[in-house]
């Protein structure tokens, strides 16, 4: 696993605020090769944002981000980085697209601008070498109109044009790894489409990495190559997108895709889902976090956290049931 | 479509907004006639910013339509003042998209609940509680949750409270305004599940209005499709599924992802261009035309009718009867087409 781009592993997040502490993320581990898409699913909650976002300094302020375990980005250690070096990589060697365009541009400068800025910081050009890179950044994600677009305040556009804004300035700085937390769930479906093509497109002309965190199965389906699925901060189910998708091991994954609507399904019958709730963070739980929703309960389920067992490959699930019925000896935490 | 007299009927309602700029209106909903039969779902779908929202809260009062009536049972709301306006717009209710804004925080379950009871007339504390939690039960929430804030539910929790007050005063019809996109995916099936279950126990009439296409088809018996402040295409939610006759309900069902990666490898993006134009300045004649594959000169010209195709299926296009034929030369596997017909009769 030499060659990854992005090396987690263990990855621990702590959060203080001043009233609790929580723990969003819990040994987490993956890894993604340059080129490649990886697709982060969870509900919210699931510890799929702050994993990847804590890292890189992004976190509210008045929240204190206790991280352990390592991030081996290109080569650099990230964690436990000095905020000085860090800036340089945020925006730089990994770009990042939040999902609601809206509030993450600047009300208050044009897109031009807001564009050509990241040209300054992290490429070294000068304004207007900065302003004439914004102008092909815009033309690279098939903006209409793009002299015109320049001089646009993020509220002229539509929620459409300011995600592929929002993108303009995510590869400005040429990044090796764009971070992508829901970048269409704000969008309507024929934009979604629209959007998802542009990022594939871009993935291949740029040779990018991207780490794609989503909830929406049909967007993992049509972009990623590999798939994290994560419950409670914890990495239920891990695996290429075909096996993740098709051939599901985690309970939890299982009860998420069979909980999809099938154009099978006749008008009026009963949708599929899950019982009860997602849990609330807290507290890491020393048990299956799942356990109280799932069809396959053992007794073990609630004494011990299931341990990331590999199966075959790259695939590897976090189940007791699932890893005791494929190895010789039951898997003990 | 319904044989019986229409429990509610929108005709050729019009609600406009003002613009920002000056002397100019926006017409969020232009001249849509809709009905709802007693006891039936409807689905509404459409892009963000093609009026659906709007049309929902003009039907339950929130906004005031320009034109057009709001026909309940036969009798025109507008018609109506004070005690009896009320009395009869009680039979409507509305069920918010996001439960986190549309429950007080100062106000417990229960508190929040009476309320509604109040206007109900109901006001011996007694059978109150009874009723509320009758209304919790009905919902699927331990009586215990009537004493707890809405700071200590879970979103789906909420949705259910707000169900619940919604209920409380034993409406006929429900417009529910995406009721379920707040909500995470695991939660979403038992929400949509108590629906089907108030419907089928209570009889009560739903407009449900969605983006979420996958979901209204298995909710809902019939379903309209707008865009930009019109109704576009009507039809039984198995037929327009089958057989999209609108270019632009073919782009929109063309949309939905599948969570097959070896459809989506194959899968050609749908036929469409660019955004939803602003509804300040619709373009003319037809208003998809402007992202439509097929536009010809003729689109521009005038607004095209709603044709009809089949005695439950009208599309307000010039090339609907041919789209419509089209469709039915594509083997039409029962019940329904698999996503891959879907995508095949875009490809062509």
């Amino acid at each position: 696993m030499t060659g990854a781009l992005l090396q987690v592993r263990n990855l621990t997040v702590d959060l203080f605020t001043a009233r609790t502490a929580l723990r969003p993320v819990d040994g987490v581990s993956y890894s993604v090769q340059s080129g490649e898409t990886l697709a982060i699913v969870g509900e919210s909650g699931s510890g799929k944002t702050v994993s990847n976002f804590a890292p890189l300094g992004l976190m509210p302020t008045g929240v204190v981000a206790d991280i352990h375990g390592s991030i081996l980005f290109d080569g650099t250690e990230l964690v436990g980085m000095p905020e000085k070096q860090l800036r340089r990589i945020r925006g730089g060697g990994i770009g990042t697209i939040f999902q609601d365009p809206m509030s993450a541009l600047n009300p208050a400068l044009r897109v031009g601008r807001q564009i050509a800025e990241v040209g300054e910081l992290h490429l070294g050009l000068t304004s207007m070498q900065a302003e004439a890179r914004a102008l092909e950044l815009l033309k690279l994600v098939r903006m209409s109109d793009p002299e015109a677009r320049l001089r646009q305040y993020p509220h002229e556009l539509s929620g459409g044009l300011r995600q592929r804004a929002m993108i303009a300035i995510a590869i400005a700085g040429e990044p090796k790894l764009l971070v992508a937390d829901e970048p269409t769930t704000a969008l309507d479906v024929t934009v979604q489409a629209q959007i998802i093509a542009l990022l594939k497109d871009l993935q291949q002309r740029l040779n990018m990495a991207i780490v794609l965190i989503t909830h929406d199965m049909g967007v993992v389906a049509g972009t990623a190559s590999k798939v994290v699925v994560m419950y409670a901060g914890r990495v239920a189910e891990y695996g290429t997108a075909e096996q993740v998708l098709l051939e599901p091991r985690h309970p939890y994954t299982q009860g998420l895709i069979a909980a999809l609507p099938l154009p099978e399904d006749p008008p009026g019958s009963p949708f599929r889902g899950l019982p009860g709730a997602p849990p609330i963070l807290g507290a890491p739980v020393k048990a299956c976090a799942f356990a109280s929703r799932c069809p396959l309960v053992l007794e073990n389920c609630t004494k011990a956290v299931p341990q990331l067992l590999s199966i075959s490959g790259v695939s590897a699930t976090a189940c007791h049931v699932v890893n005791a019925s494929r190895l010789k000896e039951p898997a003990n935490a | 479509m319904p044989e019986a007299q229409p429990l509610l009927r929108v005709e050729n309602l019009v609600t406009r907004f003002k613009s920002v700029e000056r002397s100019k209106w926006i017409s969020a909903v232009d001249d849509v006639s809709i009905t709802l039969a007693p006891g039936e779902m409807v689905g509404l779908v459409g892009e963000s910013g093609c009026g659906k929202s709007t049309l929902g809260r003009t039907i339950v009062g929130l906004e005031r339509p320009q034109s057009g009536r709001i026909l309940l049972d036969g009798v025109d709301l507008s018609t109506l003042r004070g005690a009896e306006l009320r009395r009869r717009r009680r039979a409507i209710q509305y069920v918010f998209q996001d439960p986190y804004a549309s429950l007080n925080d100062r106000q417990t379950i229960g508190e929040a609940i009476a309320e509604a009871l109040i206007i109900m007339g109901i006001s011996d504390p007694a059978e109150q509680r009874r009723r509320i939690r009758t209304l919790l039960d009905q919902v699927g929430l331990p009586d215990a949750l009537a004493e707890r804030y809405p700071r200590e539910l879970s979103g789906g929790q909420r949705q259910r409270v707000a169900i619940a007050r919604s209920l409380a005063v034993e409406p006929r019809v429900l417009i529910c305004d995406e009721p379920v996109s707040a909500l995470d995916l695991s939660i979403r099936a038992q929400v949509m599940n108590l629906f089907l279950r108030l419907h089928k126990d209570l009889g009560v009439a739903c407009l449900f209005i969605a983006h979420d296409l996958a979901l209204v088809r298995q909710a809902t018996s019939r379903t309209y499709v707008m865009y930009l402040g019109k109704i576009i295409e009507e039809a039984t939610s198995a037929e327009l599924y089958a057989r999209p006759s609108h270019p632009y309900s073919k782009a929109l069902l063309g949309s939905i992802p599948s969570a097959d990666p070896r459809i989506e490898v194959t899968r050609e993006p749908p036929e469409i261009f660019g955004d939803i134009p602003s509804p300040t300045n619709p373009p003319s004649g037809c208003r998809f035309r402007t992202r439509c594959p097929h536009a010809a000169e003729v689109c521009a010209s005038a607004v095209p009718p709603l044709v009809a195709l089949s005695p439950s299926h009208q599309a307000g296009c010039v090339l609907a009867e041919k789209f419509y034929a089209e469709s039915a030369a594509q083997p039409l596997p029962h019940p329904a087409p698999a996503p891959r017909d879907i995508q095949t009769m875009h490809a062509r």
